[in-house]
């Protein structure tokens, strides 16, 4: 497979990284080949516990930042000084965000192609980066004349210019990786059929992937 | 247990929901798991406070000022999303043990909050000062933040109820 000659350099800075025979979708189909991923897919418990930290630590990535970006809108914590409580907080978000990113990473090798191709998840990673680089720019520009406004109740306009894109980009990641479970049918990729669900049968459109089509009926096995 | 699931899923509200789960569902768990994220985020805060971890250049009392209120409403901004969420799938939610397990710990969890804070409330500012150092105070700052941890995965695990085997519900169907 050679399509993928739109940007040069681009293939040539991940050739050089790679092995010389490998294309992209082979790098893809071999992270999902490794034992890490099909012992994941094997197993009853894995998933939905990487699924488990992966919402907790979402939710305080996301729990910790609405607490910065609201005191930068001027809406909560507005006898703190910024600064003090942006480093008081933050370190515990980043480490939140590792969390996210080891269980995220552990679970898309599970699938990865399929993953890979699905506009859900294109999307939420592109949200991802959009947060980041409004992070970025919110460093480098208003926030380092945070010292001016530290004490202000009210943040000058760019810093919530940045607080609300944050917000919008987070609630928009959340809803973005909620929507991934929609639509991604797991078990279509499981090494092997799993151990007796007869409750999605019974239940066709009760359970997880409810807006999927639920499959024909068929007969359980005893 | 089944036969109001069942009967609930038949009802209008719930026959709403189920004609449009293409968007509801999955719009209801995301304002779900953002309201989550506020609660944890306003626990983890507040149990940092006593563990001292975060949060020193505030008192408690400032700590609890600020993140008690947005627990407590977002606990009932999780209550309403969660309800729809039953009346949505009355039986995938309700025919679990997940389910059942999620709900005492999220008792025991919004008790122990609402016991702490109304306690913290009525003494004064030398009293705070006492209670923070004690031990016992911070093993139930701790504990406290492991049941909302149980009640996230738990939350979860209701979507995956097959985990639990014959201890499931679901299986008896």
């Amino acid at each position: 497979m050679g399509g993928m000659v739109a940007c040069p350099k681009a293939v040539n800075a991940v050739r050089l990284a790679i092995p010389h025979t490998m294309d992209i979708s082979e790098v893809i189909k071999s992270i999902e080949n490794t034992d890490i991923a099909s012992s994941i897919r094997n197993s009853l418990f894995l998933f939905p516990m990487l699924e488990s930290i992966h919402v907790i630590g979402l939710a305080l990535v996301f729990g910790t930042i609405a607490i910065v970006d609201l005191r930068l809108l001027g809406l909560a914590s507005t006898h703190r000084p910024f600064r003090t409580m942006a480093t008081d907080i933050l370190k515990w978000t980043w480490i939140a965000f590792a969390i996210t990113f080891v269980t995220g990473g552990l679970m898309f090798t599970t699938n990865a192609t399929v993953y890979i191709h699905n506009p859900v998840f294109q999307a939420k990673m592109a949200l991802l980066l959009l947060a980041g680089v409004n992070m970025g720019i919110f460093e480098l520009t208003t926030g380092r004349s945070s010292r001016q406004w530290d004490t202000s109740s009210s943040p000058p306009a760019a810093a919530k210019t940045a607080a609300i894109i944050s917000l919008t980009l987070w609630i928009g990641v959340i809803f973005l990786g909620r929507w991934i479970g929609f639509t991604t049918t797991r078990t279509a990729t499981k090494d092997e059929a799993p151990p007796q669900i007869n409750f999605e049968e019974l239940f066709p459109g009760a359970t997880e992937d409810s807006t999927t089509p639920a499959p024909p009926p068929t007969p359980n096995k005893k | 247990m089944n036969d109001f699931a069942l009967w609930l899923s038949q009802t209008y509200p719930s026959v709403l929901i189920q004609t449009n789960n293409a968007w509801a569902i999955p719009t209801i768990q995301s304002i779900h798991i953002a309201g989550i994220g506020i609660v944890l985020a306003s626990v983890f805060m507040m149990d940092l406070r006593i563990l001292g971890l975060a949060g020193r250049d505030q008192t408690l009392r400032q700590t609890t000022n600020r993140f008690g209120p947005w627990l407590m409403w977002s606990l009932v901004a999780l209550l309403v999303t969660g309800v729809l969420m039953v009346i949505g799938e009355p039986v995938r939610e309700l025919v679990t043990i997940s389910f059942w397990l999620k709900m005492f710990l999220i008792a025991v969890g919004t008790l122990v909050a609402a016991i702490f804070l109304r306690t913290l409330q009525k003494h004064d500012q030398r009293w705070e000062d006492a209670m923070t150092k004690r031990l016992s105070i911070k093993l139930m700052a701790i504990f406290t933040f492991l049941v909302w941890l149980a009640v996230i995965v738990l939350g979860r695990l209701i979507a995956y109820d097959h985990i639990w085997g014959a201890w499931s519900p679901a299986r008896r169907l």
